[in-house]
């Protein structure tokens, strides 16, 4: 199969600060795609360049065979792009579903009608169904995390963007969301997942990229690239530079 | 949190906006008209009304740029300001009909407003407040020294035979209605339900499709717009205007006012916070220089002790809702069988 995404010698920051270093990688379609690296590496940047927050200042994004390099937000969104962010984002003065049913109307472009059903699907899928009808501001961290997806979906997007959505839970909830995982690659998903739960990540992807520095700096099969001794390197010399 | 989250089990909101409430509306609007034309009103209650009128409308706008969309706006004076000394080049200068002055006004505020956008719509926040009300000084700037418009002396709007008070009620009493009515359905529409997810984060709005551009432009657009007409009537009421008078500050006191003591983000706040705001106003006109002072402390009162305001206090302690731009996942219909199953 073609490639879905592909980064060429991108450069991107905010304002002067320039983040990502000619960052070049793609991602195939089909696949789940994951994303490590140290602390402050750029992981979220990258998804902030992908999805058109931060516009690259030299470089080119391709989406499903589209230029997308400058293509607004919103745009990439009806493109099939559908992300999650680290720090959940809820819409707080909505209630749960209407978080999601913005995106399916706004996203997948349905009537409100149809959106209704794509919305409730999207919360069933989540588990967060029983809860639609509360304000997303009164949700707790998990739930949170939850309607990242959920409302990622109701975009019914090609790629999905997972964003650190296994940080900080226990590790039945992180299988949970592993089958989660998988069972949206069986639906045909591509699917592009930052984590820092190393095992997760062996388990779960096709591909796996090591990004230091804003640079690439493995791609390959999930298991050589995590035993590799670079990686090692960069990984436990940030961690041990966190600790102290 | 814990406690919160239960709350899947909370009283569910009615929403009042079905035949019955409609056909409240109606009754109290067919009686606003005819009252009118039954002459039952006396001038006074007239230009009360009319006041009340003008300023829910100014509310209603305002309501929809900070409340629903988040763009806090320090400058719709701009378009009132507008407006009002169109109408009076149109009828003074020009000799045109009044009505032909109000539509060119509102055409003129209409293409201001797009103009700004390309500019405003670059800032968000506070910045975006700050540049609205720079603008709204600018122009009052320009017009105390541009001859056209009598630089700062001020012009009179000539008609002849000048509106009287009951067609000026029925002018503000129609802008109203149309107002209300237009509020309501921008909400109800696609881009209605975007606009809530835009205030509440901007980013993560334009990351689920939502055109953050076009949804703003939309509802400056309409804000602008209505909030000329509103500004037309007032002159065309007070006969006389200034850059003061037009650009001035206060215009957007009164509708922050308004829309704080009335309730943001809801659809009748403004109506509440218009009648409080015209029966104070006019009450403490017998204390003049206290006035702005007791507004101010009722506004901070109110903000401190009901910060959803009138409207927003009584509709969450009652669970109720009028109008609601608010979307459920079930249809109220599927709602009603359940609890008569129930
Ligand atoms: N909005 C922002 N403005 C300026 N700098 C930022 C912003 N967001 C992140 N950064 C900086 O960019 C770098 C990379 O951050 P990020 O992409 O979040 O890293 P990661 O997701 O890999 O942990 C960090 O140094 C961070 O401080
Ligand atoms: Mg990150």
């Amino acid at each position: 199969m073609g490639n879905i995404l592909t980064f060429e010698h991108v450069n991107a920051g905010y304002g002067r600060v320039q983040i990502l270093h000619d960052l070049s990688f793609s991602v195939e379609e089909g696949e789940v795609y994951g994303v490590i690296g140290p602390n402050g590496c750029g992981k979220t940047t990258m998804f902030n360049a992908l999805i058109g927050l931060i516009i690259p200042s030299s470089g080119k994004i391709t989406f499903n065979g589209h230029d997308i390099t400058k293509v607004k937000p919103a745009q990439r969104c009806q493109m099939g792009i559908g992300r999650t962010y680290q720090v959940p984002r809820p819409f707080e003065g909505m209630s749960v579903f209407e978080n999601v049913l913005v995106a399916a109307v706004h996203g997948a472009n349905h009537s409100e009608h149809d959106a209704r059903k794509v919305a409730l699907d999207a919360l069933k899928l989540t588990e967060l169904y029983e809860k639609r009808e509360i304000p997303a501001g009164e949700l707790t961290l998990l739930d949170r995390k939850r309607l990242e997806i959920a409302r990622a979906l109701g975009t019914e997007p090609k790629l999905l963007l997972l964003d650190e959505v296994a940080a900080g839970l226990t590790e039945a909830e992180v299988q949970d969301v592993m089958k989660m995982v998988a069972n949206l690659k069986a639906a045909g998903y591509s699917i592009i997942w930052i984590e820092h739960v190393i095992q997760t990540m062996v388990e779960s992807t096709d591909h796996l990229m090591c990004m230091a520095q804003g640079h690439e700096l493995l791609i390959g099969d999930p298991r050589p690239v995590m035993e590799s001794k670079v990686v090692e390197e960069v990984y436990l010399g940030v961690e041990e530079e966190d600790e102290e | 949190m814990e406690n919160k989250t239960l709350a899947s089990v909370r009283k569910p909101i009615k929403v009042l906006d079905g035949k019955v409430m409609l056909i409240v509306c109606i009754i109290i609007v067919a009686f606003l008209y005819a009252a009118n034309i039954f002459g039952i009103f006396s001038s006074n209650t007239m230009r009360y009304l009319m006041k009340i009128f003008l300023y829910i409308t100014m509310g209603e706008m305002w309501n929809l740029l900070s409340g629903f969309t988040g763009m806090t706006s320090l400058g719709n004076q701009t378009f009132i300001g507008l407006a009002g000394f169109t109408v009076a080049v149109a009828t003074s200068t020009y000799n045109l009909p009044i009505w032909l002055g109000i539509l060119i006004g509102l055409a003129i505020g209409v293409v201001v407003a797009f103009l700004l956008s390309f500019v405003l719509f670059r800032m968000r926040g506070m910045y975006f407040a700050i540049a609205t009300w720079v603008i709204a000084e600018a122009i009052c700037t320009a017009f105390k020294s541009w001859p056209y418009v009598n630089m700062g002396g001020g012009m009179s709007i000539k008609a002849k035979p000048y509106p009287k008070t009951p067609e000026i009620y029925l002018m503000a009493l129609t802008l109203f209605v149309v107002a209300m009515i237009v509020v309501y359905l921008l909400l109800r529409t696609k881009t209605g339900l975007g606009l809530t997810a835009m205030r509440d984060d901007a980013d993560a709005a334009s990351s689920v499709g939502v055109n953050i551009f076009k949804s703003k432009l939309l509802v400056y657009v309409i804000a602008a717009g209505f909030t000329a007409i509103a500004g037309a009537i007032f002159f065309i009421n007070k006969g006389t205007i200034y850059p003061d008078s037009g650009f001035n500050i206060d215009w957007t006191v009164s509708m922050v006012f308004i829309v704080i003591v009335g309730g943001i983000g809801t659809v009748s706040g403004p109506v509440v916070g218009a009648i409080v705001y015209v029966l104070l106003d006019e009450f403490l006109a017998h204390f003049p220089g206290w006035s702005n002072i007791i507004l101010g402390a009722i506004a901070i009162l109110v903000i401190l002790f009901l910060p959803d305001g009138i409207m927003g206090t009584l509709q969450k302690k009652l669970h109720f809702e009028i109008f609601s731009q608010k979307r459920f996942s079930e249809h109220k219909k599927d709602i009603g069988k359940k609890a008569q199953l129930q």
